[in-house]
């Protein structure tokens, strides 16, 4: 299509059209998206080969104390003058050496094998019965985890340490002296000051995110299930198995038929709330900054009132009220006179999601208002100025000004509350818990999403590792959508388009 | 010279490496001194009642290692049990007490919780049968040692649920976790009480509601069991339930009949949470229901004298009267495993356990002993509830072996059998739903 005849269509068939585009643009990006990832990883490796490269230059040019630094760390340093620097180095070796010794090792060693011994019972004097504890895979994943991380960090310093050795040895070839520990301080207020900044940080997010987080991955290669419980029995590797029961679309595999239902399910439930809540807000917050409106403030407070009650207390009464003798079907039974018992949440699945998914905008919208408010009052007056000179009637401003404007700020916005919807464990737990119930899925029901049916996974049929396999699975479906449509999006190709 | 530092300081270094290594073997050897059986002496030593011999707390409770343990009880008894823990310390004079605290936590999460991180739970704990192949299956839950004991007190039925592959893991303390038909007098008779029916008649013609929370597993499975699709323990593999062998023609006739009656009877029969039953009492809305045994002083005091129990009724499948079969479970004390004072655990749970015990509990909290002597006594056998449990407990199954499974796919079986959309003349339907309902239950597939 060319560029004349897209102007020339309406505004509805524009829609259609670059709705369209984007469909067909998936698979493209999709494909880019791997062959960006291809890249990376060629990068990747081709680095590491370099680094080996390096190693072994450095040995055969280093001199022999940077020959013995690659056997104890520190000693180049130390041979050239550097004293503190080396006797950390060296520190660092004997710490981990001990830490190995006394602590990691023994829990590595079992690493492949995740234990062998369980627990048994003996009896103190022949009759009080003591349980003596034999391995546990959990610990024994957990502190291997720990261990590994460990080895990569103390790896890292070897490197440095091999590379500083080389350098001085350099510097003293030159001529040069080594930098005092005063000067060096110094550096990390001055040339080195963002590593005084972020190290603690980085340090933080180590060990609360990045190695709960390995370990959970892990966990999803195992068979952790109530039949493997530590330290009472122990679980161990089992590959791909937790997948591929996800994957298992054979007739009468319901995990299989669980997962694709409820995927399809949730994909719907987060286009519909986040879509909703964007348009309804939308609507309202245009309908309070219209010009003529009086009290816009009072109006503002009334529609964002319902942030005043916490969710979860909205969500509780909302669910006692649509119960069967709650207030919903009471209030009707009264305007119609009759005995009105509707199961809004509890029978019938299409109802169940429609009275969610309605639900839910009354905890979302008020958010939606306050920031397109905010967007809306930004929206530069001039535009809306010319466009009526040049005689644009209300619709056409809204199409050619407002919206392009708030999708263009909002479409980030949009992406965090798609990928929040995914995740939106509250809402349903506390509204439906995923009912009604149905016998077609294993351990769901049928408004249950993805996070609240690995929520009950876990607390209900402690299948751990099924757990974390899908765990990984839905980070992986969000950000596979958030990346495409972000990559996508306007905000991101064309940062200055409206400043 | 430099040079010489140098390398003497590398030296030094490879020293140190070598010696970290050294003892790196030395502690990689496991502690596994095992303590060596030599009970046939002390095994004679005495138990009397609740209370055995000063001896089993070997060293526990001296001077040099005085007692800190943790109690698990449900709110309600947590007051009784503390009364109870000062009169066990002041039952063993000669042992050092420094610290027995008893804190509230309900029975209905307890092994959960234990299964979260036993190390840091209660050391003595109660929880109800169910949970019992889940605390073994974990290994968090240690054996009883005073087992000859304990099975000559109690209750044939509550020691024979607390035996699992030949073991005997908790000490019963209750034999009355389980529900049974409440009513007002002056809307339901006595008579009307008998059969499902009459109890449904009667509400609906007195415009009052039948409460039964067929949406929740544990209610739920009474359809299933009346039909006759009773569990049986568990297989082989310790984890998928086991059913008796029932008529599947007769089993859903059953559930048809309660369909078409729960059809007939729309509004009057209502499924809610039990604790309707209670303010519906108080309220005047509801005529009868069924609830348990925790439940029975807030129903006694809404209804006052109208209260009414009595078994569950009965329901007329194609002319027979078939008694509804309901779940009955006790409840156990328990000894954690990772006790750091597994002795002083043990003796602790059996007296709380013991004929004492049980009896202040059946006289302060209404709780049906699980020990033969208390259960001959009048604070049970003139209680109308605690009868209406006992003849309910003739026609139950025992809740003990139920896979974790179990309850979800029951509740699904309620919710369906009460749906409007549930149409009792449709005989495939309902064996579909049966068949489907077993399969998952079995975690088949």
């Amino acid at each position: 299509m060319t560029y004349v005849e897209y102007k020339q269509l309406n505004p509805f068939q524009r829609f259609a059209y670059n709705t369209k585009k984007f469909f067909c643009n998936i698979p493209h990006a999709v494909a880019h998206f791997f062959t960006a990832l291809g890249k990376a990883i060629v990068k990747f490796f081709v680095g590491i080969g370099k680094g080996f490269a390096n190693y072994g230059k450095t040995f055969v040019k280093g001199d022999w104390a940077t020959k013995l630094s690659y056997l104890i760390f520190g000693v180049g340093d130390l041979s050239k003058g550097k004293y503190y620097k080396g006797i950390l180095f060296f520190a660092v070796e004997v710490l981990y050496i001990l830490y190995m010794a006394f602590f990691g090792w023994g829990y590595l060693k079992m690493f492949p094998t995740l234990g062998i011994q369980a627990q048994r019972t003996e009896y103190i004097n022949g009759i009080i019965p003591k349980q003596v504890p034999g391995d546990n895979s959990m610990l024994i994943l957990l502190y291997s985890v720990l261990t590994l991380v460990i080895t990569v960090v103390v790896f890292a310093i070897y490197i440095t340490n091999i590379k500083d050795a080389y350098r001085h040895q350099i510097m003293k070839a030159n001529g040069q002296k080594p930098t005092s520990f005063k000067y060096d301080m110094k550096q990390f207020l001055d040339g080195k000051y963002h590593i005084t900044l972020m190290s603690f940080p980085v340090l933080m997010i180590g060990i609360f995110n990045v190695l709960p987080l390995i370990f959970m991955i892990l966990i999803a290669f195992t068979n952790y299930d109530k039949q493997h419980m530590p330290p009472g029995t122990l679980f161990t590797w089992i590959g791909f198995d937790n997948f591929g029961s996800l994957f298992n679309l054979v007739e009468g595999a319901k995990k299989g038929y669980t997962f694709i239902k409820l995927t399809e399910w949730t994909l719907i439930w987060a286009v519909a709330a986040t879509f909703s809540n964007y348009i309804l807000g939308m609507i309202f917050a245009l309908m309070i900054n219209k010009k003529g409106i009086k009290f816009k403030s009072l109006w503002r407070t009334l529609f964002v009132i319902t942030i005043a009650v916490p969710q979860f207390v909205s969500l509780l009464l909302m669910n006692q009220m649509l119960q069967s003798n709650g207030a919903v079907n009471i209030l009707l039974s009264n305007i119609t006179n009759s005995h009105v018992e509707i199961q809004w949440l509890n029978q019938d699945a299409t109802l169940a999601r429609w009275v969610v998914i309605i639900i839910n905008c009354w905890v979302g919208i008020p958010y939606t208002i306050l920031s397109m408010s905010g967007i809306l009052m930004n929206i530069p007056e001039d535009l809306y100025e010319s466009a009526r000179i040049d005689g644009a009637g209300p619709v056409k401003t809204f199409t050619a000004i407002t919206l392009p404007y708030m999708l263009f700020v909002t479409t980030p916005q949009l992406i965090t509350q798609f990928v929040g919807n995914i995740n939106n464990f509250n809402v349903i737990y506390l509204l439906s818990n995923g009912n009604p119930t149905t016998e077609k899925y294993y351990q769901a029901g049928e408004t249950d999403i993805l996070v609240t049916w690995l929520f009950k996974l876990t607390m209900n049929s402690q299948d751990y590792g099924l757990a974390a396999a899908i765990g990984i699975l839905v980070f992986v479906i969000c950000a596979t959508l958030s990346l495409i449509v972000y990559n996508n999006s306007k905000s991101m190709k064309d940062e200055e388009a409206f400043s | 010279m430099k040079k010489i530092l140098a390398i003497l300081l590398a030296g030094m270094m490879t020293a140190t490496a070598l010696v970290g290594c050294g003892g790196g073997d030395a502690s990689s050897k496991t502690d596994n001194g095992s303590k060596a059986d030599n009970g046939s002496s002390d095994g004679a030593a005495k138990i009397e009642g609740s209370i055995v011999d000063d001896s089993y707390f070997g060293d526990e409770g001296t001077d040099s290692k005085p007692v800190t343990l943790k109690v698990w009880a449900p709110d309600a008894a947590v007051s009784l049990v503390k009364e109870q823990v000062e009169a066990f310390k002041k039952a063993y004079p000669n042992r050092k007490f420094k610290e027995i605290s008893v804190v509230a936590q309900g029975e209905k999460d307890a092994a959960t919780n234990m299964l979260n991180d036993a190390t840091t739970a209660a050391d003595v704990f109660s929880f109800p049968s169910d949970q019992l192949n889940k605390l073994v299956d974990a290994g968090v839950i240690s054996q009883v040692a005073f087992k000859d004991a304990v099975t000559e007190a109690n209750d044939e039925g509550t020691v024979k649920a607390g035996t699992l592959n030949g073991t005997l893991y908790a000490y019963p303390e209750t034999n009355d976790n389980g529900y049974y038909l409440v009513y007002d007098k002056s809307v339901v008779s006595d008579e009307q009480a008998q059969t499902l029916e009459g109890v449904l008649d009667a509400c609906k013609k007195a415009g009052k509601k039948f409460i039964m929370n067929a949406g929740d597993g544990y209610y739920a499975c009474t359809f299933a069991f009346t039909a006759g699709v009773k569990i049986d323990g568990l297989e082989k593999d310790g984890i998928t339930q086991k059913f008796v062998k029932y008529d599947e023609d007769e089993a859903v006739k059953t559930l048809q009949a309660f369909a078409k009656l729960i059809k007939d009877y729309r509004g009057t029969f209502q499924s809610l949470d039990v604790a309707n039953i209670a303010s519906g009492f108080a309220s005047g809305k509801c005529g009868a229901g069924i609830d348990g045994s925790w439940d029975t002083a807030s129903n006694q005091k809404a209804l006052g004298d109208n209260f009414g129990a009595a078994k569950l009724p009965t329901i007329n499948v194609n002319g027979t009267d078939k008694q509804l079969i309901s779940m009955f479970g006790y409840k156990y004390i328990g000894v954690n495993g990772s006790s750091k004072f597994p002795a002083t655990a043990q003796i602790l749970a059996h007296y709380l356990a013991g004929e004492e015990c049980q009896l202040q509990r059946t006289e302060k909290l209404g709780w049906g002993p699980a020990n033969k002597k208390v259960q001959e006594n009048k604070a049970v056998t003139g209680s109308p509830v605690l009868k209406a449990i006992g003849e309910q407990a003739k026609n139950a199954c025992i809740q003990v072996n139920v896979a974790n499974t179990f309850w979800d796919p029951m509740a699904n079986l309620g919710n369906k059998i009460i749906a409007d959309t549930c149409d009792p003349s449709d005989a495939a339907a309902m064996k579909k739903l049966l068949n489907e309902t077993i399969s998952n239950v079995r975690d088949e597939g």
